[in-house]
C-alpha cells in the first residue's frame, strides 16, 4: 500500500546511483498496489490536463 | 499488457500516453480490434491506435522486438489484478530487453530508470525474505 511506502525506502536508501528524490519516488511506487500506480499516474497527467487524447490534441501533441 | 504501461504497473513511477496491448492476432485482423474498440465508444485513430470513451489510448502490437513469441511470453508473463481484472503483464526485465532491441531513442531514454527501478525492486524482495 502507498501509505506503506516509509518502509521500503528504509530498505532501499542504501542503493548506490539513484538520488534521494528517486529513492523516494521509486519507494512510493513500489510500496502501491498496481491500482493505486495507475491511479498517480492518471493523476499526473490530468494534473497538467493531459488525460484524454482530445485534450493533448487541443494542446499541440500528435495522440 | 506491456510496455511503460505495464511498467507503471509494475512499479516504474512514469508515465506514459497510451496503453499498449499485445494481441495474439495477425495484423491483417485488426478489424476485429477496431470493431471491439467501437463497440466499447470508441474510435480508431490508425490501424493499432484506439481513443476509448474517456479518451485515453490503446495502442495494439502485434509483434514484439527482441522478444520470444506471444505464447512463450505470455506463458512466462506475471498475473496482476488491475482495475478488477486478472491481467498478464510482460515482467519489467522482458520489457528493458524489449526497449533495448528497439533502440528508438524513446525506448533508449527508459533504460537507465528502468533499471534503477530493478535494482530497487531486487534490494526490497531481497530484505522481504527471512
Amino acid at each position: 500500500m502507498l501509505k506503506d511506502w516509509k518502509k521500503v525506502h528504509r530498505k532501499i536508501r542504501g542503493l548506490r546511483g539513484l538520488s534521494a528524490e528517486e529513492k523516494i519516488m521509486i519507494a512510493r511506487s513500489l510500496a502501491a498496489t498496481p491500482d493505486e500506480r495507475w491511479q498517480m499516474h492518471e493523476n499526473f497527467l490530468r494534473s497538467h490536463g493531459l488525460f484524454s487524447h482530445w485534450q493533448r490534441k487541443a494542446s499541440g501533441f500528435k495522440w | 499488457m506491456v510496455g511503460m504501461s505495464a511498467a507503471i504497473i509494475q512499479g516504474v513511477p512514469a508515465t506514459t500516453l497510451d496503453t499498449d496491448l499485445w494481441v495474439d492476432l495477425p495484423q491483417r485482423h485488426y478489424i476485429r480490434l477496431l470493431n471491439l474498440v467501437h463497440r466499447q465508444g470508441g474510435t480508431g485513430l490508425a490501424p493499432t491506435m484506439y481513443a476509448l470513451a474517456d479518451g485515453s489510448l490503446v495502442n495494439f502490437i502485434f509483434s514484439m522486438t527482441g522478444l520470444r513469441n506471444f505464447a512463450t511470453e505470455y506463458e512466462h508473463a506475471r498475473e496482476m489484478m488491475w482495475n478488477g481484472l486478472k491481467i498478464r503483464v510482460l515482467p519489467l526485465e522482458r520489457i528493458y530487453q524489449s526497449k533495448k532491441a528497439s533502440a528508438r531513442d524513446k525506448d533508449l531514454a527508459h533504460l537507465p530508470f528502468l533499471e534503477k527501478v530493478m535494482r530497487a525492486q531486487k534490494r526490497n524482495e531481497e530484505k522481504k525474505k527471512p
